[in-house]
């Protein structure tokens, strides 16, 4: 019927995949995720339910008395539950879960407490940023730790290092990194490098065994000389700074980390441009993806919390709407109230959709894409433990193993593949999150005097949710990163980031 | 790690894991080869779009503002020849059989060139649905057939639905309120069939249309339990057009008012009656509910997607411009604020087409696209040459126990949640995308400033067309109201909707 | 119906708002309201109190501005700790010692006998620095306006001569409307005297206050009423203070009441109607609190993009952040204008001042929250930190938003006044 033209409609954008990731999945995503995913969210329910609940508020009121807390009891009640593995490949000693699933998990957790829920949520951060060097045998290392650390019971907790005094949008952007005042400089020496310089705003810093380092070489030319560099806590030469006083989110701490003059020997390099040379891409182009990988994913993860943050504000809300009366009717049975409840449903819905269909996007062409590939999905799934420690162990080991991680996931994902996962990403991220605290806004008008009130629960929604609009690039950084990769493509006229 | 019957317990509290997790369910369920046929779909729509509409679509507009009567029959004679009418119908009845959803694709796409000429196309299959909701095999067969009849001699069949009247929009639109409304459209039982008398108003494509799906009464002070599907031929003795409405937008498609004066309908073409809902599981009155929701859970993610469509046109009217126009000495699509309006507008049409493909994934689980869906019925009917379809089908299809049958599965089936389910996120998509629509239009206009303004330059056209979408298939509050009715207050006894205020 | 005599005192004063510029400051009417009797008075304070010019206005906005420069700004972050740390005693006395909770005060009681011009130029003021004392001084306020408005007269005499500052103080869950949610005491009488029970929610100043105000229902009375309470009364508990989303400083608690004694203020089963008259002026107070928060938030913003380097030069000449701040800015500008207007409608009682004063409450309110997530998004991560005090205006805003209801209703009740 549709005679074969010369020129395919597909040429104008938007083009077929940037519309339908969800259709495309169809029978290509393994089933079994269906039911990873409903036990992972009957998981979070039940840690929700047992373990957050009951102290959600008042580590909050204690943050606010001692500011310099730190919640260890709760982080070991997280890894004794398994969470800082549960989405570790089996073989790197985790339990394997399908990525996308975390997404719902963060939500169920975000809509509960969001702080908690950042003490689980960004050691995956810091995993996925390992995950996207496709250094195997360095990511086996450091999640073999992590799995020792559940197994003792002493949680080894992962943090990322980007943000600077000096730069912190610039530092989330390649386009702006080299404009930008970045501090953090890895000097190399014999059989390393030293890092000196100071990050800031790191969540949960003060909590995490390993720290994985963004640091540049060249000061004046970072984005050809970034490094990526995993620092142990007690390292010579690294220090704890201070440690934020926030205004929500209290509860994960946000830590300044110093480095002076700290070693980190040659065979801790996650990635640097030595490396890098073996890539299609050339340097900078080659940082460039691999932030995007992180931020692809990571970003779906922070779209998840924003939509964890409207639902507890929604599910606030209804609560606080059935059980009060006005004017001598159910607040509930006032038809204003409905339809501001049902729009807050709606953002819920919305942000989740954002999130979701970005995870598909990354399952297609990101991130997930190897994992995901049914074959391989189901070999780890069910190939035996003792299989994995004698036989898959040893040939994670060797260089060839990185060589053809990095051959499938850097070079072979297209430029047009690299723009729709990071483009979703930032559609997802500044949606979430800004439909989250719209909630959180109107939840508040709602309930007049008790959302003001913190053992009410709304007005701590709403201080925590205003973080998300900020980190992992701020919305307005993620707007302008979306134009770029989704908007702008095709149009050779247009740039970025011009000085204006 | 956790138990099974804990999970089970889990993920039926609220909000319903199934509720969450549309897409992820269908992408394991659907068949496969939907994927390309929606692919097929766009390309045609596309190709339709830069061959037919795109030169058409602003002299049409401008025709209608110089000669608010004029009936663009020149255009629909063009999508029939296109095959338009009969793309998304049953191959057993005579149609294409392309999957549904992906006419919601279609009607973004075409959406996003003019809201009206996209009308034209499809609010046929608003009526094409509202038949199918009845089950009444024989009588879908014989007024799809029909259509198809059309398409191959050239001579255009289409369908309209009327539902509003002068004195009840929002009311018809939902059982709840029916009953207070001031309903006047009557059918009175007779010998061998129906009297219509009254008028509907707003009837889209009315005046172009060959056959009209109408919903009366047959007792208008109990209309929710007395709800009546007849089907009314152009031509009908007692049958004729008032009115042509002079609208602000989506002029393309006429709102034709349609007024019944003892206009007879024989037994034969009643779709549905008290007789057929008084035989299902749930009452009359929750049957009505039910069959009402089928049709909007399906036709409102159309208008979703229409939406999407609106915010598209406005979107790429806006980039176009700020790809071509400098200001202050560069170009204005390198200025960083247009480019955070810009990224939003992209994000409007996205979460738009999200919300209108997630609700269509519940109506192939769920609703309305359910059976027709199933893998094995699914490529039977791809499969199976046309030839041994048309021979059979009519015969099997005209026998009683196969509407029985269809009812069975379609109606007494499906569940309180999974009824829910599709119609609270019907509502979703329609005010969401729709609302995603009208808000790019007024953000285009403002970064085009006068050009904003001009009718050659199509953004102010899309702004009026797009407010429509607002208004019809119930109105955004209604449809708040539905969303939370379906979906937050499910039969929580505490809540009540559409309580008198 | 205004008598012909005060007509034309409303019409010179309004020449006295408008022009006073180029004029000499008419003879400062505190002298005349000297010699009139207590009836005349209460009208004076009803309806005549605007004779606030344009002179004394700038005075008193200078007056606040430095005081709240001075005593507020430089102990902010400090002060937000509490109940968590120490209570700005300090601010609050030298705020008294300066006459900041006697603007509404007529002139027997030691007041400055101003209207609500006065009253929001101070807030507008004081607020660009902390609304904690806002807070407290909207809620004083619209306590004494209560009091004003059932024409308890004596009773706020008595009060006003009080020494200290808590004494002065009066408490009242200014956040709740209690026709509308009923957060209501119970009250009782025998013979001539009340007394009170049960539990009243949010009380604002609760723990500061000498006195409370509380609305009660009297058994049998489906209209409630409101009392006065001394809150050293043993029969009362008082809850710690809340902890609550933002005016930290201006804090609330929960009460307990058993039978403590109380005075009935006004008429019994009137409280509605004196709650609606005072919400009428108050509104454009809490309007004027919220836009002094939103020029602080802007200022800050202004100032850090002026510095802040990202992609190599001050994020202010980013035209998106260009952009946000115009946003702002022009926000301010348009509050600025509403609240004005309004002030003077309702000072000059112009037709429909209590729409208007409702009117640019609900809207600037509206915008104060916008303004404020802005002020702290263009200073990314530091806005979410205590130090520039961005966090602080952001919970402010929404916190001030919530002043005298729920904010829909408010919004529905708008409307149903006009229907
Ligand atoms: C609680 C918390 C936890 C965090 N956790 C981590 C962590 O674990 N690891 C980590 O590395 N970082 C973390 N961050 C840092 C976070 O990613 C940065 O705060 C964020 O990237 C913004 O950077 P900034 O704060 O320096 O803001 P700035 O970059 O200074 O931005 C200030 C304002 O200017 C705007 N702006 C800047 N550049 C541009 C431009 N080119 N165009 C338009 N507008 C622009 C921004 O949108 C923003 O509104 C965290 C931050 C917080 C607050
Ligand atoms: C161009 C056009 C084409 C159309 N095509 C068709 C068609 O093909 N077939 C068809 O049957 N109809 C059609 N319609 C009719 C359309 O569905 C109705 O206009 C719509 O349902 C609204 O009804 P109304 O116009 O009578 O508005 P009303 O019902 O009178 O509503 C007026 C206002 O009151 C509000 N309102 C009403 N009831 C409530 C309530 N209970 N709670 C809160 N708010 C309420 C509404 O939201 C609205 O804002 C068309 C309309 C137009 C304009």
């Amino acid at each position: 019927m549709v005679a074969h033209a010369q020129r395919s409609p597909f040429d104008h954008a938007p083009c077929f995949e940037d519309m339908t990731s969800s259709l495309q999945s169809t029978a290509r995503q393994p089933k079994g995720m269906l039911k990873e995913t409903r036990e992972v969210v009957a998981l979070a329910r039940k840690f929700k339910e047992e373990v957050m609940r009951p102290i959600t508020l008042s580590m909050d009121r204690q943050m606010q008395k001692d500011p310099e807390y730190l919640p260890w009891e709760f982080v070991r009640k997280a890894n004794e539950w398994g969470f800082y593995t549960l989405w570790v490949p089996r073989i790197f000693g985790g339990k394997g879960y399908n990525s996308p699933s975390m997404s719902y998990f963060l939500e169920e957790l975000g809509s509960e407490c969001l702080g908690l829920s950042n003490l689980i949520g960004v050691h995956y951060l810091a995993v996925v940023t390992m995950f996207a060097t496709f250094n195997i045998r360095l990511i086996n290392k450091l999640l073999r730790e992590v799995e020792d650390g559940q197994k003792t019971g002493i949680p080894c907790l992962l943090s990322l290092a980007i943000t600077e005094p000096g730069a912190g949008t610039d530092v989330e952007e390649v386009e702006l990194v080299d404009k930008g005042n970045v501090g953090c400089q890895a000097t190399k020496v014999e059989g390393g490098y030293l890092i000196n310089g100071s990050k800031i705003f790191i969540s949960s810093g003060h909590v995490s065994r390993w720290h994985i380092v963004i640091c540049y070489e060249d000061l004046k030319n970072p984005s050809d000389t970034m490094l990526v560099l995993p620092v142990k806590t007690g390292s010579k030469g690294f220090s704890f700074g201070r440690k934020e006083h926030k205004m929500g989110v209290k509860i994960c701490p946000a830590s300044e980390l110093n480095f002076e003059d700290c070693f980190v020997p040659d065979d801790l390099v996650l990635m640097n441009k030595e490396q890098n040379q073996k890539n299609r891409r050339n340097n900078k182009q080659t940082n460039s993806q691999m932030i995007d990988y992180v931020v692809s994913t990571s970003r779906a993860g922070v779209s998840a919390w924003g939509t964890g943050a409207a639902r507890g504000a929604f599910e606030n809300a209804l609560d606080f709407a059935i059980n009060t009366e006005v004017n001598g009717k159910r607040l509930v049975n006032h038809e204003w109230a409905q339809a501001m409840l049902a729009e807050m449903y709606k953002n819920v819905a919305i942000s989740r959709l954002s999130y979701v269909e970005t995870n598909y996007a990354n399952g297609l062409c990101g991130l997930y894409k190897t994992i995901q590939f049914k074959p391989l999905f189901y070999y780890f799934k069910i190939v035996p433990k003792i299989v994995i420690d004698y036989i898959i162990r040893p040939i994670i080991n060797l260089p060839v193993t990185t060589w053809v991680f990095r051959k499938i996931q850097l070079d072979g994902q297209t430029d047009a593949q690299f723009h729709r996962t990071s483009g979703w990403a930032s559609l997802a991220k500044f949606t979430g999150t800004d439909a989250g605290v719209k909630n959180c806004q109107m939840a508040l008008e709602i309930m007049g005097q008790a959302g003001l009130r913190q053992d009410r629960r709304a007005e701590k929604i709403l201080r925590d949710s205003k973080l998300l609009q900020i980190y992992e690039g701020t919305n307005q950084l993620n707007r302008i990163n979306l134009f770029k990769c989704l908007a702008a493509q095709g149009h050779s006229q247009v740039r970025v980031f011009e000085h204006e | 790690m956790i138990s099974r019957s804990e999970i089970k317990s889990y993920l039926s509290k609220e909000p319903l894991f199934d509720d969450m997790t549309c897409s992820l369910k269908a992408t394991t369920r659907q068949p496969a080869a939907m994927i390309k046929e929606t692919r097929k779909i766009i390309e045609l729509a596309r190709r339709f779009n830069k061959e037919v509409i795109e030169p058409y679509a602003l002299e049409l507009d401008r025709t209608m503002q110089k000669d608010p009567d004029y009936l663009p029959w020149e255009f629909v004679k063009k999508a029939n020849e296109w095959g338009f009418f009969t793309l998304w119908i049953p191959k057993i009845f005579g149609g294409h059989g392309y999957n549904i959803p992906s006419l919601s694709y279609f009607m973004e796409e075409t959406g996003s060139a003019c809201l009206g000429l996209s009308n034209l196309i499809c609010v046929h299959y608003l009526a094409v649905s509202t038949i199918f909701a009845s089950w009444n095999l024989s009588l879908i067969s014989k007024l799809c057939r029909l259509v198809a009849q059309g398409e191959k001699t050239g001579v255009p069949c289409l369908l309209s639905t009327a539902i509003t009247e002068p004195g009840a929009g929002t009311d018809v639109e939902e059982v709840e309120l029916v009953d207070r409304g001031k309903v006047a459209c009557s059918a009175t039982k007779v010998e061998g069939g129906y009297l219509i008398n009254g008028s509907k108003v707003f009837i889209s494509s009315g005046h172009v249309s060959q056959w009209h799906m109408v919903i009366c009464y047959t007792d208008l002070k109990k209309p929710s339990e007395n709800m009546i599907i007849l089907a009314v031929e152009t031509g009908s003795k007692g049958f004729s057009f008032g009115r042509v409405e002079h609208k602000m937008g989506v002029k393309g498609c006429p709102a034709s008012e349609l007024i019944f004066d003892n206009c007879f309908v024989p037994d034969d073409l009643v779709l549905l009656s008290r007789d057929h809902t008084g035989k299902q599981k749930r009452g009359v009155k929750e049957t009505c509910g039910q069959i009402l929701d089928y049709v909007l859970a399906s036709s409102r993610a159309g208008v979703s997607a229409w939406g999407a469509g609106a915010a598209r046109g406005a979107y790429e009217t806006a980039l176009d411009f700020a790809l071509t126009t400098e200001v202050n000495g560069k170009t204005l699509a390198n200025h960083e604020w247009a480019q955070s309006m810009l990224a939003e507008m992209y994000k409007n049409v996205c979460i738009a087409r999200l919300t209108y493909i997630e609700t269509n994934y519940a109506n192939g689980m769920y609703g309305l696209f359910k059976t027709i869906q199933m893998k094995p019925l699914f490529y039977y009917f791809k499969y199976m040459p046309m030839i041994l379809l048309d021979k059979f089908a009519p015969m099997i299809l005209n026998l009683a126990s196969t509407t029985w049958l269809f009812r069975k599965i379609q109606l007494d089936w499906q569940s309180d949640p999974e009824f829910h389910r599709t119609a609270g996120w019907g509502s979703l998509a329609k005010f969401t995308g729709t609302d995603m629509g009208m808000k790019n239009c007024q953000m285009a206009l403002e970064i085009m400033g006068q050009s904003g303004l001009r009718q050659d330059r199509r953004a102010e056209k899309i702004l009026r067309d797009s407010k429509l979408l607002q208004i019809f298939e119930g109105t955004n509050q209604l449809n708040r109201l539905n969303l939370f009715k379906c979906l937050v207050a499910k039969n929580n006894p505490m809540i009540k909707v559409f309580e008198k205020e | 119906m205004l008598s012909e005599k005060e007509t034309t005192i409303i019409a010179l004063e309004e020449d006295v708002v408008e022009f006073t510029e180029t004029k000499p400051t008419p003879p400062a009417p505190k002298k005349e309201a000297k010699s009139v009797d207590v009836k005349d008075v209460k009208i004076a304070a009803k309806k005549t109190a605007p004779r606030t010019s344009k002179k004394e206005l700038t005075m008193l906005a200078k007056a606040a501005s430095e005081f709240a420069k001075k005593m507020l700004a430089p102990n902010r972050e400090e002060n937000d700790k509490y109940p968590f740390g120490p209570f700005f005693e300090d601010a609050l006395e030298k705020a008294f010692g300066v006459d900041f909770f006697h603007i509404i005060l007529p002139e027997d009681m030691n007041g400055m006998n101003q209207g609500m011009s006065a009253l929001s130029v101070t807030l507008d003021n004081i607020c660009q620095e902390d609304s904690s004392l806002g807070g407290i001084l909207f809620t004083n306020a619209a306590a004494q306006e209560l009091m004003i408005q059932a024409g308890s007269k004596a009773e706020l005499e008595r009060i006003c001569s009080k020494e200290t500052v808590r004494d002065f103080l009066i408490a009242l869950p200014v956040f709740n409307n209690p026709s509308e949610v009923k957060h209501l005491a119970q009250a009782k009488k025998t013979g001539d005297a009340y007394t009170l029970s049960g539990s009243l929610e949010y009380m604002v100043l609760g723990d500061l206050a000498g006195q409370a105000i509380i609305p009660a229902s009297i058994a049998g009375s489906t209209r409630y009423s409101y009392f006065l309470v001394d809150l050293k009364d043993k029969g009362i508990s008082k809850s710690e203070p809340i902890l609550s989303l933002g005016l930290h400083a201006c804090p609330a608690v929960d009460l307990e009441l058993n039978h403590v004694k109380a005075t009935l203020i006004g008429q019994e089963g009137k409280g509605s109607d004196y709650f609606e008259k005072m919400a009428d002026r108050l509104h454009v107070a809490a309007a004027s609190m919220a836009l002094g928060v939103m020029k602080g938030s802007f200022k800050e913003a202004f100032d850090y993009a002026k510095k802040r380097e990202q992609g190599g030069h001050e994020i202010i000449n980013w035209s998106e952040v260009k952009m946000i701040l115009s946003n702002m800015a022009i926000k301010i500008s348009n509050a600025e204008m509403i609240i004005e207007k309004a002030c003077k409608a309702v000072d000059t009682l112009e037709a429909k001042w209590e729409t208007r004063s409702r009117a640019a409450a609900l809207h600037i309110q509206d915008m104060a929250c916008d303004l404020t997530t802005d002020g702290i998004q263009l200073l990314g991560g530091v806005g979410y930190m205590k130090d520039f005090g961005q966090e602080k205006r952001f919970r402010d805003a929404k916190h001030i938003q919530a002043l005298l209801g729920i904010t829909p209703i408010k919004k529905i009740t708008f409307i149903e006044n006009m229907i």
